[in-house]
């Protein structure tokens, strides 16, 4: 009855998700400007779309959610996406594995996830803003490796590393605390198969 | 009325142009730029995004829009003039600190770039209801589900913050600390945000039902109650747009090939 | 002649062992109007959702049995000859705002977008929904400004310019505060007095007696009994279901006081013209 991996099936259960998700993430952003955290938390809402739709829901969560977010705050973010969609798509098939069950395997899913999403930030932040990513630790590493003669894309690379690694982390321990507090019968409504049987 | 989206209705010319055309507009800015290669191409797009944007009486909402990545850009500036690789001739120096002619060059460079996508951007963002956007890329065949979608973030975020203050405010009053330490404000953290994760989460189930109820899952073609609006100008404005984009393309390929 | 007729219809919510409605049996006419009454978890939501078809069109799991709503069965009725044929309304206003529209006015006229009226039809259907519910004067308002009872009926006016011929009501003013009440009560009345056949789940036992043609109690998935509110609310049982019977017949048994066929009274009128005739003073507890 389990749904596959990478099905493209949209209900209208997982179309309502994904703007749900977008305003989850917008509100773990907002929070952790509240409480002035030094991560992000704008993943949230992915994270959980991947882990309850699968990795197709969290890659068009973390895509609608930046096309939204350039239209209404900051353009150049429309272009980041990309890397949104690959989180998206990272957590879902970790979740699918179930590294999302346990602690340890959170942790593990954080770091893969926050990999996944340097990859693909470095060589958007080379082409657009040379190489920076506008959070002042990240850029004070990007000075520092700079300033050493490295390269721009290793500068780069670190500056990404010293920014998504830990958000990431935090943001799939956060969804797994969530996760574990979630009806049984909502999940059932994304991941239960299409077929009804008889009862007859 | 809350929302998210920029849009002000100013009764402009601006305003009344349909949002494909803006959105064809966005597609030559950005694209003929990257695709020449040619600076100038940028600036002349720049410098018409400002003039549309002034002519459309929102120039003055661009401002806060380009200070969201004016400070980016001041640090690209700062630590490309500085330290970018490669840097050989000094401009200017204060005290211990040199800049580079290659380096601000380089940062000069990525700073027309921006300007141009955010401006272009603008002018789409500014003056256009998102709703009217995405229901006339319906009427153009886009997914109505997948319209729906995007239409509704605009509404559904301004309701979760107002949740969001809600519950801040009545874990302040229990005496929840929201300042003081890392540790502090980490731990505060979880129980602000999960209240509002479950129950918009578990929202979605009635909302998603009263959906279907309304015939959301209908497979008939779909008709709208508003009237498509658009002036004699779009369709050149598209044109003009589109070609600009393909000759770009076919400069790019014809630089290539030879 | 029965318009909604169910034959041993029996459902499971994917996921789960128990039946969520196990083996119900019933007919309807057409322009009655049905009270579902039982305790929570007793299948009043999960019946509503099976009269809509939102079972098993939106929840899969395990289905037996026929529902017939005139000639057309449910389970294997699309999308589109459902939408035609009944309407549902919830309990939550806030979660029925589609979050698409912003106006009133472009909210109701949603489901006519999607089954594809033409475009004088639907702004005559629409304004006709919001004048039967008198919301006419909110058209320019943002949906979610709206009070409770405005919303929810501006949920009903969305469903009713469907043109539904049966209307499901999922205790639609549990969230409402008593002026909200009021007004939803107040518009299903006068839809049923239209002779749509409405289904109404509702913990209130005084408006279900004063509103009902039949009433239908639910216990564990299983349909205890249906019949009228007198008899039903004369058992002697309820308390095993978890139903506590309306104030004026609690009262009326307190004081002995039956009607002539040996049921007793459930409405405030009911009780009133059995008090009088009993020449005792009932004054000071016209409340509703």
């Amino acid at each position: 009855m389990g749904k596959k991996l990478w099905s493209m099936k949209m209900n209208t259960a997982t179309l309502v998700l994904i703007p749900a998700a977008i305003g989850i993430n917008y509100l773990g952003k907002l929070f952790a400007q509240l409480l002035k955290l030094p991560l992000w938390l704008d993943s949230i809402g992915t994270c959980l779309a991947s882990m309850m739709g699968g990795p197709i829901v969290g890659a068009i969560v973390g895509a609608v959610n930046n096309i939204i977010y350039g239209l209404t705050a900051d353009p150049i973010s429309t272009i980041y996406a990309l890397t949104n969609i690959g989180i998206g798509i990272a957590a879902g098939v970790l979740a699918y594995k179930g590294f999302l069950k346990t602690l340890k395997g959170a942790v593990l899913s954080g770091l893969l996830v926050g990999l996944v999403a340097v990859l693909i930030s470095t060589p958007l932040n080379l082409i657009f803003w040379g190489g920076m990513t506008g959070n002042s630790w990240g850029d004070i590493a990007f000075a520092a490796c700079a300033a050493k003669g490295l390269p721009a894309w290793i500068a780069s690379a670190v500056d990404e590393i010293i920014v998504d690694i830990p958000d990431k982390i935090a943001v799939l321990l956060i969804v797994y605390a969530i996760g574990k507090g979630l009806p049984k019968s909502l999940l059932s409504l994304y991941q239960s198969g299409e077929e009804i049987a008889d009862l007859d | 009325m809350k929302s998210i989206s920029l849009y002000e209705e100013k009764g402009t010319m601006l305003n009344r142009t349909a949002p494909e055309s803006k959105l064809c507009y966005i597609l030559a800015a950005v694209a003929v730029p990257a695709l020449t290669g040619n600076r100038w191409a940028g600036i002349a797009f720049t410098v018409c995004s400002l003039v549309l944007l002034l002519a459309g009486r929102v120039l003055r909402k661009a401002l806060p829009m380009a200070a969201v990545s004016g400070f980016v850009l001041l640090t690209v500036v700062v630590i490309q003039g500085m330290f970018r690789a490669g840097n050989a001739t000094p401009v200017f120096s204060a005290g211990p600190v040199v800049f580079y002619r290659e380096g601000l060059s380089y940062a000069l460079h990525i700073v027309c770039n921006i300007m141009n996508i955010l401006l272009g951007f603008c002018v789409l963002v500014l003056t256009t209801k998102p709703s009217d956007l995405i229901e006339n890329l319906v009427r153009r065949g886009f997914s109505p589900r997948f319209g729906y979608v995007f239409v509704s973030v605009f509404q559904i975020i301004p309701q979760m913050t107002e949740t969001m203050s809600t519950i801040t405010d009545a874990q302040r009053s229990r005496g929840m600390e929201t300042e003081g330490s890392l540790f502090t404000r980490i731990k505060a953290f979880i129980p602000l945000i999960s209240p509002v994760v479950m129950s918009s989460l578990v929202n979605t189930r009635e909302r998603a039902l009263a959906l279907e109820a309304r015939g959301f899952a209908s497979r008939r073609k779909k008709t709208f109650l508003n009237e498509e609006t658009k002036t004699a100008a779009d369709r050149y404005i598209q044109i003009v747009c589109l070609l600009m984009t393909a000759a770009a393309l076919v400069w790019r390929i014809a630089a290539w090939l030879t | 002649m029965a318009y909604v007729t169910a034959e041993h219809l029996k459902y499971k919510y994917p996921g789960s062992d128990a039946l969520a409605l196990d083996d119900l049996s019933f007919s309807v006419e057409k322009g009655e109007l049905i009270g579902i009454i039982g305790k929570n978890g007793s299948g009043k939501s999960s019946l509503c959702q099976a009269i809509a078809g939102l079972i098993p069109s939106f929840y899969k799991g395990a289905y037996g049995g026929r529902l017939l709503l005139g000639d057309l069965e449910v389970r294997s009725a699309d999308a589109d000859e459902l939408c035609s044929k009944v309407g549902i309304v919830f309990q939550n206003p806030f979660n029925q705002v589609t979050g698409a529209k912003l106006t009133l006015y472009e909210e109701i006229a949603f489901g006519l977008e999607n089954m594809g009226i033409p475009r004088p039809e639907m702004k005559e259907r629409v304004e006709a929904a919001m004048a039967f519910l008198h919301i006419s004067e909110y058209r320019d308002r943002y949906p979610f400004d709206l009070s409770g009872g405005q919303m929810q009926r501006m949920a009903i006016a969305g469903i009713l310019a469907m043109r539904p011929e049966i209307m499901v009501l999922d205790e639609p003013v549990s969230q409402l505060d008593p002026q909200g009440r009021r007004e939803v009560f107040a518009a299903v009345r006068s839809l049923s007095r239209q002779g749509i056949t409405i289904f109404m789940a509702e913990h209130n036992m005084e408006q279900i007696a004063d509103f009902s043609d039949r009433v239908m109690l639910l216990h564990a998935g299983r349909l205890v009994a249906m019949d009228t509110p007198s008899r039903l609310f004369s058992r002697d049982d309820l308390e095993e279901y978890g139903v506590c019977p309306p104030v004026f017949t609690r009262l009326a048994r307190a004081l002995g006081i039956r009607k002539a066929d040996g049921t007793w009274p459930v409405t405030l009128a009911e009780a009133k013209e059995l008090l009088s005739v009993h020449g005792t003073a009932f004054r000071g507890c016209a409340h509703e």
